[in-house]
């Protein structure tokens, strides 16, 4: 045994030093679900208003914004022609927007869209799952994320205007 | 300083060894002096491990985790902190707050200054801090190294015992006897180990002296005990590993299935009871307020078998288990723990089974159910057809006075129908539905639909209405869900190391302090009997047991003549 | 039903009284050596026995309240703090004749069994009336946890008693340097919060008796876990004249007492928890009421009350005291750690659907274990004894009581339905 002593004393301080550095360094960079500038995107995987399985994947790597959205919140209502409007625009040059609907039944999220003129692509999130893993607090929350799959910007409440969506989109498009 | 271990009985310690370990003579200059004070007899006299001349800086560390001092202030100081923390309350009591502004917005308007104080100090997330895990880290480390370095060489002291102790060995002793002796000494020790034997001592004979000793086991209680700590707080640290451990809250009204995130699982809250306690039942100070006798939920988990992760189809589930779920009894399916957490008083809708009415006529053509959630889109009732054009789960107007939901629950849902049938319009005819039997709903859907009579919509001719809509002063046609449940839904694989832990520290302390190691010395030397006894509790039971042996072998003592500490004074 | 009921309560006063009696003979056994002409020893032995006795049928009465509530009552009567104070103070009479039978020390009667009288008294300021159980509390493991960890307690109470009796033997009072003069002051003071404790007995039952009453309307501002704050209009009510009026009241009724016709002060804000105001007040009149009752003591003894107890103590052997005191600790470690930490664990994962939550009681509990566990840590390894171990026990005592009380009264957690 005592041969074997400083060998056990290492072992013993190098597991206490492993297992101690795992429980204090959880303790200290607990992590926080609110996503900000720099972050990547948790991945989803959803059925959109055309019947299609949409997925993270399909749109990793290009101009992204993800626009999460209801019906029963004013501002979102407000805010989606200027989406169309601004989709439109950037459409040809590679822009991707999705709207998110914050897990409305269909008919109801149909019916606002078709009154709308929507033509972006509508996904339909479920008990709110995606919408958690995006850490929302308020609506509408819009995601600007750039070509190299990172968040570039996040805004919280509604845009409102054309412009305040214009100026992103160009920041987004030059990335 | 180099100390000279060699023992005048030959025997070689090892540095740092307090009484010798074969014969135990003292060894240590100090306790030379006074030849007659009790000796210190912790862990026998042996030397602990870690005492060396010459440390290195692993050494240091592992010398100061293996002192009991050190083991005492972080006891100390973790009993402080733990203290503190329950000044006020901690943010993981406080649910619905998550942002750190909002925590201490909280702790302002609750506690004013002392609560910014407390919050700003990080005390609001006490046992979550960086400091206590360290604390707890510390006392574990503490636990191992002052367990190992004293476990090893007591347990080598024990198990190589000499009879023939040094004279003064015995005579330092915090029990002692010693007094002439007549006749046979021989006999009267074999005598005296007779004696002791009765009181379950094992003995050891050697000519002209003896050695008794019972429940050595005892002296492993505190080791024991140790280890059950050391696997408790390692299975605590486990809770850290994600897969480990869940902990989620999930609110179901009646009747509604969801998914338990993270898992394959799904949970229905098949019906809510709640029974209250009758007036006759409560005492005095109770009368007039609701105590609550018993809620629970009749729950169903289900497991999804096939197309589980496909957002366009619906999953395939199957049922694996059924429990009413109570607070002191929960479900529990393969690890997984559904919780009773509490509940609210809530209606919600859930379907309703309305009549199409001919107006002019006032006779129901038919009737059909419609839901809450996900309704369908097409209703055959008689020779029409419904076709649901839009759905408002919670009715209301936005700013430009259009129809929208206020909420995503069906608060004051409004259905619009798009009728076709014979002699109707043949683009079809509109009519709004509000199926919450208030008045205010009846005033809008008769609003609305005069509305769309004026614009052409529709001729008027059908109204949508529940028949009978009340039975028995109950709701009838309407189904609805009075209640929401909450459930705790958890998963804790550390919990049986939890309870090994708990159990093998608890058998420990009952070894420990229940029993005591005691020990009983003598030797006659040229008619003069010494006796020396020890034992790390109760000197007051040894005493007894020694008076009483003394006693049956003709002399007789009072046991607390033989406390050493006593004769000293 | 209440029948049994009515038969407890009796059985209770019986008990409290046996306990009075019993306490009265052990004072005698005590302080009145030189009264007869027997021999001391066969005087303390007498008187001690009687004592006893009079506290092993003492203890058979309250087992008997116990039993019957419990039939009467339909759950184990330990649900509220009434019905708890009382079986504590019960577990500490078993934990007293567990050691009483080991030790034969006639002499720990004398502080065991005033401890157990102030315990019981203060149960009896609680409402006694049987309450239903609510959900939570609706377990076997209520039975085992709370019974367990009580008599855990009970043995810490009579190694507190214990602790005690040696702290005033050892008292030294022709010591005059700065130690001296402390140890003499702290004990002093520790029998001080004893009479102050006495005292807020003699006002609560004093003011009862007279059918005394006051009222406040305050206003309360709650904050709910939204951090939506939300004001009501409760009404308090005192049971003893208010010198302190609750935080942001205004009086209803008061009932004028030596004078007194209106509060002297509002109690302050930074003050939170139920009924913060009110048990100010209360404060104030124990300590009041102590001060009172420790002046008149000291008035008709003419010197220290430590000073007076003193010499009765003589002939005992402080270090008997202190094996008493440890192994009555020891003892009741053990059972202490499976009632208060183990079975309290496994109910709360059987309830509350995790084994530790942090609350406070918990955490109290845990406290009173670290507490402990340093105690003996000290003792064993360290060679801390006498005074300094005796001073432990007592301090370890006063945190079992905060958990036990104080938690309850000035912390609220999920354990806050054990408070009335």
């Amino acid at each position: 045994m005592g041969r074997y002593r400083k060998t056990i004393q290492y072992i013993i301080l190098a597991v206490v030093l492993l297992v101690g550095g795992f429980a204090i360094g959880n303790s200290l960079f607990s992590k926080s679900v609110v996503l900000t500038k720099g972050d990547k995107p948790p991945s989803f995987r959803l059925a959109g208003l055309d019947n299609q399985v949409h997925e993270w994947k399909d749109y990793e790597g290009q101009p992204l914004i993800v626009n999460f959205w209801g019906t029963f919140c004013p501002p979102c209502r407000n805010e989606m022609p200027a989406l169309q409007k601004q989709y439109e625009k950037w459409e040809g040059q590679g822009l991707e927007l999705i709207g998110i609907n914050l897990s409305e039944d269909r008919l109801t999220v149909e019916s606002f869209i078709r009154q709308v003129g929507v033509n972006f692509p509508i996904l339909m999130d479920k008990d709110k799952r995606t919408e958690k893993a995006y850490g929302l607090k308020q609506y509408p929350t819009t995601f600007f994320i750039g070509r190299n799959g990172k968040i570039q910007e996040v805004v919280i409440g509604g845009l409102l205007t054309e412009e305040e969506i214009e100026v992103r989109v160009e920041r987004l498009m030059k990335s | 300083m180099f100390q000279n271990t060699k023992c005048e009985c030959g025997h070689q310690n090892p540095v740092g060894t307090v009484l010798c370990e074969s014969c135990g003579k003292p060894l240590i200059e100090e306790l030379l002096t006074d030849e007659n004070a009790p000796l210190e007899m912790r862990y026998d006299g042996v030397a602990r491990r870690s005492q060396k001349s010459n440390p290195h800086i692993v050494d240091r560390i592992w010398n100061f985790f293996s002192s009991v001092k050190i083991a005492v202030y972080l006891i100390v100081i973790t009993l402080l902190g733990a203290a503190l923390g329950t000044i006020f309350q901690q943010e993981s009591t406080l649910i619905n707050l998550t942002e750190r502004s909002e925590f201490a917005a909280y702790y302002k308007e609750e506690h004013g200054t002392l609560g910014v104080i407390y919050h700003a100090l990080g005390l609001s997330r006490t046992y979550e801090s960086w400091w206590f895990i360290t604390l707890l880290v510390m006392i574990g480390t503490s636990l191992v190294v002052c367990s190992l370095d004293r476990v090893l060489p007591l347990y080598r002291a024990l198990s190589k015992q000499q009879i023939r102790k040094h004279l003064q060995f015995i005579t330092r002793q915090q029990v002692v006897y010693s007094g002439d002796m007549q006749g046979d000494n021989e006999a009267w020790i074999t005598e005296f180990g007779k004696q002791l034997k009765r009181k379950h001592y094992r003995i050891w004979q050697e000519d002209g002296a003896l050695l008794a000793e019972k429940n050595r086991f005892s002296r492993w209680g505190p080791y024991i005990n140790h280890i059950g700590l050391i696997i408790f707080l390692l299975a605590v640290l486990g809770r850290g590993i994600p897969a480990w451990h869940m902990d989620q809250y999930l609110a179901l009204y009646e009747g509604e299935t969801r998914q338990i995130p993270g898992t394959n699982y799904y949970v229905k809250n098949e019906k809510f009871t709640v029974d209250y306690y009758p007036e006759n039942e409560l005492a005095n100070n109770q009368k007039g307020t609701k105590v609550v006798k018993l809620y629970e939920t009749k729950a169903r988990l289900f497991e999804c078998t096939d197309v589980c992760d496909d957002p366009i189809q619906e999953p395939v589930l199957t049922e694996v288990k059924q429990h009413d779920i109570r607070v002191n009894s929960a479900m529990s399916y393969k690890g997984l723990k559904l919780y009773q957490n509490s509940f609210q008083e809530r209606v919600r809708f859930i379907s309703v089974h309305p009549t199409l009415m001919d107006v002019a006529t006032g006779k129901p053509i038919g009737s059909f159910d419609l839901l809450m959630d996900d309704p369908i889109e097409k209703y055959e009732v008689g020779p029409y057809t419904l076709k649901l054009n839009d759905y408002y789960p919670d009715f209301g107007l936005d700013e430009q006075n259009r129809p929208m939901t206020k909420t995503r629950e069906p608060n004051n849902p409004a259905f619009v129908f798009r009728i076709q049938g014979p002699n109707l319009q043949a683009k079809g005819e509109i009519y709004i539905y509000f199926p919450m039997p208030s008045e205010k709903s009846k005033f809008y859907q008769k609003l609305l639909n005069d509305s769309f009579k004026q614009r052409g919509d529709s001729q008027g001719v059908f109204s949508i209405q529940v028949e009978n809509p009340i039975v028995d002063g109950k709701m009838n046609n309407i189904k609805y869900s009075e209640y929401t449940t909450y459930l705790n839904i958890r998963m804790d694989k550390a919990m049986p190391y939890i309870w090994v832990g708990a159990a093998i520290s608890m058998i420990g302390l009952i070894m420990g302090f229940y029993w005591q190691h005691r020990r009983i010395w003598l030797r006659i030397d040229e008619g003069k009997l010494s006796l020396g006894g020890h034992t790390n509790k109760n000197s007051f039971g040894l005493r007894a047991d020694v008076a009483w042996a003394l006693g049956r072998t003709g002399i007789e003592v009072l046991p607390k003549s033989l406390d050493n500490r006593r004769n000293v004074r | 039903m209440s029948w049994w009921l009515d038969f407890s309560s009796n059985a209770f006063i019986v008990a409290f009284y046996l306990y009075c009696a019993s306490f009265i003979c052990f004072a005698i056994a005590v302080g009145g050596k030189r009264w007869s002409n027997r021999k001391p020893e066969d005087h303390t032995n007498r008187w001690g026995k009687i004592g006893f006795a009079a506290a092993v049928i003492g203890w058979i009465a309250h087992l008997t309240f116990f039993f019957t509530r419990w039939y009467g009552g339909g759950h184990i009567p330990t649900s509220n703090m009434y019905e708890f104070m009382t079986f504590l103070g019960m577990a500490i009479m078993f934990a007293f004749i567990v050691v009483h039978l080991i030790y034969r020390n006639m002499l720990l009667g004398a502080f065991a069994l005033p401890l157990v009288i102030i315990i019981i008294a203060y149960a009896s300021v609680f409402p006694s009336e049987v309450q239903p159980l609510i959900p939570a509390l609706n377990n076997y493991w209520l039975k085992i946890h709370v019974t367990t960890a009580a008599t855990g307690e009970a043995f810490f109470a009579v190694g507190f008693a214990a602790a005690l009796m040696q702290l005033i033997r050892v008292v030294d009072f022709t010591r005059t340097d700065k130690a001296g003069k402390r140890a003499q002051f702290w004990t002093e003071f520790s029998l001080f919060v004893i009479i102050v404790l006495i005292g807020f007995l003699v006002a609560v039952f004093g003011f009862r008796g007279a059918g005394y009453e006051s009222a406040f309307k305050q206003e309360v501002v709650k904050i709910d876990d939204n951090g939506v704050a939300t004001s009501e209009i409760k009404e308090v009510k005192y049971s003893l004249p208010p010198i302190v009026a609750p935080y942001n009241s205004e009086t209803v009724s008061f009932q004028s007492f030596l004078g007194m016709k209106e509060p002297a002060f509002e109690s302050p804000s930074w003050l939170n928890g139920v009924n913060a105001g009110r048990k100010l007040n209360t404060v104030i009149w124990s300590v009041i009421s102590g001060l009172v009752l420790y002046g008149v003591l000291r008035l008709i003894a003419r010197k220290k009350l430590t000073a007076v107890i003193n010499p009765h103590l003589a002939d005992i052997d402080p270090e008997d005291l202190e094996e008493i005191s440890y192994r009555a600790i020891a003892i009741g470690f053990p059972i202490f750690t499976l009632g208060a930490l183990i079975f309290a664990m496994i109910w709360a994962e059987i309830a509350w659907s995790r084994f530790w939550g942090w609350d406070p009681k918990e955490v109290w509990a845990l406290v009173t274990f670290l507490f402990y566990s340093a105690y003996l840590h000290l003792r064993l390894s360290r060679g801390w004894q006498g005074t300094r171990s005796a001073w432990l026990a007592v301090i370890g005592f006063l945190v079992v009581m905060f958990t036990l009380v104080g938690v309850n009264l000035v912390i609220a957690g999920l354990h806050s339905y054990a408070g009335v």
